[in-house]
C-alpha cells in the first residue's frame, strides 16, 4: 500500500475540551500516548464510530469513513474496524467462541486463524468472567481479527501494566502486526511497548496532538514522563538467537552484538526481532571482575556519565562489547563505597530474570 | 368451584394474558427508549409513563371513559365503525393494560439500563445493526428484568379493579373478572364465595411470580462458572 493507511481529521467536542486530531498514519502499528484523559480512548471510539458528534474526515485506505462535508458518516457497522477496548468488552452471556465468532462478517476461515494467532483454542468453552484481563483482551483481539477488519483499534488498560508476559497484550499485538499486516492504532502508556511495537507515535495532550512521528526520536524527549510513570529503562533491540530449554533461557543477540539470556519464553520463533527491556536499578554494578555470580548475563564496561535522578545516581555505562550502552541506577551510597566516577571500569551484571522480552 | 367460578378465572386469565400480550412491545420499546434517551423532554416522559402507578385506578378509568365513552369523539368514531369498547371485554383489556404498563417498564427500564451501552457499540463495530445489536446482547442481557416486569404486569392485570369497573362496569358473564366477582359477591352478603375466588388470586399470583423466580434462578446457575 501507499500513501496513508489512514486519514484522520475531524473535530469532537468533549466535556473538557474539543478534541481534535489531524493525522495521516502510515501503514503498520502507530502508537497513541499521552497522559489520562487526554482524549486516546475518545479518538479510538471516533474511528469505530461510536461518537456520532465527530465532524471532519476519516478515510481507511480506500474507503471514506466519515467526510460530513460530504454528507458521508458509515454507522459502526459499516466502518470494517477491528475495535479491542480497554475491559475488552467480551458479551457476559456468551462463551469465548460465541464472542470470537460473533462478528456478522466473520467466516470459519478468519475465526480460526484469529484463534490460532491469540491461542486461545483451550478457552473456546469458557465464560468471560472465568478468564484473567489477559486473556480476555486476547479474546477480544481474536474477536476483532476474526471479522476482518481493515484496521485494528487497540485501547491498552493501565491495568495490563502487570508483570506477567503472558498477561500482556503486546506480544499478541506483535504477532498479529506480522501475520496479519494490517493498520493498527494502539493506545498504550507503556513507554517500552511503544517503541517495541509502533513504527508511528502520535502524543495527545488536552485533545490535541501534542508531536507525531518515528517513536524512538520522539520518545527521547518523552522519556521524563516515562521516568515519573515506571523507572528508567533500558530498551535494547536484539533477535532471537537460540532457544535452550535444558538451561531454561533463551538467547538473544543485540543489535550491538551483545548476547544476553533470558528465561525460556518459546514463543518467540529464533530470528523474531525482540526489544529487551531492563529496568536501570536491576543492572547490579561491581567495581572489580565478578565471578561465581549467579546472574547469567556479566558485561564489562566503563561509566560514561554519573547523573543525579531523584534520590538515586543514573549511571551511563559504555560496554566493551559492541560499545552500546547501558543505564544502571544505584544509590550516592554505592557511587561512594565503590569510589565510581567518570572513565571507571565496572562490571555491570543482569540476572536473567530482569530482562523481559518485549 | 363451580363451572361458574371456573368461567369468571379462565375469563380473568385471558383478559390478564390479553393486557400483557398488549402491552409486551410498546412497553418493551418505552423501556429502551428512556433507558437509552437522553435528551429533552425525558422527564416528563418518564413522569407520564409512571402516572397510572400513582393515580387512583377510579381515575385513570374515568379518563379513559372520557375517551372512549359513546358521547365523547373517538367513542363516537370506533361506534359508528363498529367497535363497541365500553363495558365490553375490550374495556377490561384496555384498563388493566394502562394500569399495568408502567411496572413493566419500570422493571425493563432498569434492566436495559443495567447494559453497559459499550458493549452494544462494541457489538455495532462488529457488523450488528441497532437491531441486531438489540437481539443479541441487549436483550440476552437484559431478559430477566423484562420477564420479571412482564410477569409483574401480568400479576398486576390479574387483580386490577378500579379501572375495569369503570370503563367495563362488572357485568357477570361479560366484564366481570376476579377481583370483581370478589367484590360483587362481598356487596350481595356471599362472604364464602368471594374468600374462594380471592384463594385463587393469591394462588394465581404465587404460581406466576414463583416460576419466573424459578427461571431466573436456574438460568444464573447456569451461568456461574
Amino acid at each position: 500500500m501507499s500513501g496513508p493507511a489512514l486519514e484522520i481529521d475531524f473535530t469532537l467536542p468533549l466535556a473538557r475540551f474539543v478534541l481534535r486530531v489531524r493525522v495521516q498514519l502510515p501503514p503498520g502499528v502507530t502508537a497513541v500516548m499521552g497522559p489520562s484523559g487526554a482524549g486516546k480512548t475518545s479518538l479510538l471510539e471516533a474511528l469505530a464510530g461510536l461518537r456520532r458528534r465527530a465532524r471532519g474526515r476519516i478515510v481507511v485506505g480506500d474507503d471514506v469513513l466519515l467526510d460530513d462535508a460530504r454528507g458521508v458518516s458509515l454507522p459502526p457497522e459499516r466502518r470494517r474496524v477491528g475495535y479491542v477496548p480497554q475491559d475488552a468488552g467480551l458479551f457476559p452471556h456468551l462463551s469465548v467462541l460465541d464472542n470470537v465468532r460473533f462478528g456478522s462478517r466473520s467466516d470459519a476461515k478468519a475465526v480460526d486463524a484469529a484463534l490460532d494467532t491469540l491461542e486461545i483454542r483451550p478457552l473456546l468453552p469458557r465464560r468471560p468472567r472465568s478468564l484473567s484481563g489477559g486473556e480476555r483482551q486476547r479474546v477480544a483481539l481474536a474477536r476483532a481479527l476474526a471479522t476482518r477488519p481493515q484496521v485494528l483499534l487497540l485501547d491498552e488498560p493501565l491495568a495490563a501494566l502487570d508483570p506477567g508476559l503472558r498477561e500482556r497484550i503486546l506480544p499478541w499485538l506483535l504477532r498479529v502486526r506480522d501475520e496479519w499486516a494490517l493498520p493498527c492504532v494502539y493506545v498504550t502508556h507503556n513507554v517500552g511497548e511503544a517503541l517495541a511495537a509502533a513504527s508511528h507515535l502520535v502524543l495527545l495532550r488536552e485533545g490535541t496532538v501534542e508531536a507525531e512521528g518515528d517513536p524512538r526520536s520522539l520518545l527521547s524527549a518523552a522519556t521524563v514522563v516515562a521516568e515519573a510513570e515506571a523507572g528508567i529503562e533500558n530498551l535494547v533491540p536484539g533477535r532471537v538467537v537460540a532457544h535452550d530449554p535444558g538451561a531454561g533461557v533463551t538467547r538473544v543477540r543485540t543489535d550491538a552484538q551483545l548476547d544476553v539470556s533470558v528465561p525460556l519464553v518459546v514463543s518467540r520463533t529464533v530470528g523474531a526481532a525482540v526489544t529487551l527491556a531492563i529496568r536501570a536499578e536491576d543492572v547490579l554494578v561491581c567495581a572489580s571482575p565478578v565471578e561465581g555470580l549467579s546472574a547469567r548475563n556479566v558485561y564489562t564496561a566503563r561509566v560514561e556519565s554519573l547523573e543525579r535522578t531523584g534520590p538515586d545516581v543514573t549511571l551511563r555505562c559504555r560496554l566493551e562489547v559492541g560499545g552500546s550502552e547501558l543505564l544502571a541506577r544505584v544509590t550516592p551510597a554505592a557511587v561512594d563505597a565503590l569510589s565510581l566516577r567518570v572513565g571507571a571500569p565496572v562490571w555491570l551484571a543482569v540476572k536473567s530474570h530482569s530482562v523481559r522480552l518485549l | 368451584m363451580s363451572l361458574d367460578d371456573l368461567g369468571v378465572v379462565l375469563f380473568t386469565l385471558e383478559m390478564a394474558g390479553l393486557a400483557t400480550a398488549a402491552i409486551l412491545v410498546p412497553g418493551v420499546a418505552s423501556a429502551l427508549l428512556l433507558a437509552r434517551y437522553r435528551g429533552p423532554g425525558k422527564g416528563a416522559l418518564e413522569t407520564i409513563l409512571s402516572l397510572p402507578l400513582v393515580l387512583p385506578p377510579t381515575a385513570v378509568g374515568l379518563a379513559l371513559l372520557e375517551v372512549l365513552g359513546r358521547d365523547r369523539p373517538l367513542g363516537s368514531w370506533l361506534a359508528s365503525a363498529g367497535v363497541e369498547v365500553v363495558f365490553t371485554w375490550k374495556a377490561v383489556v384496555l384498563a388493566t393494560a394502562v394500569m399495568s404498563f408502567p411496572l413493566l417498564v419500570r422493571s425493563a427500564r432498569t434492566a436495559f439500563e443495567e447494559v453497559d451501552p459499550r458493549l452494544v457499540g462494541i457489538a455495532r463495530t462488529l457488523g450488528a445493526g441497532p437491531a441486531a445489536a438489540f437481539w443479541r446482547v441487549t436483550l440476552p442481557l437484559a431478559w430477566r428484568g423484562v420477564l420479571a416486569g412482564v410477569v409483574l404486569a401480568f400479576s398486576r392485570a390479574l387483580g386490577e379493579f378500579g379501572a375495569t369497573i369503570m370503563v367495563a362496569g362488572n357485568i357477570p358473564g361479560r366484564t366481570q373478572t376476579l377481583s370483581l366477582a370478589i367484590f360483587h359477591d362481598v356487596q350481595t352478603g356471599r362472604d364464602g364465595r368471594a374468600v374462594a375466588l380471592a384463594g385463587v388470586t393469591v394462588a394465581l399470583a404465587f404460581c406466576a411470580l414463583w416460576t419466573t423466580e424459578w427461571i431466573v434462578r436456574r438460568r444464573s446457575g447456569e451461568d456461574a462458572p
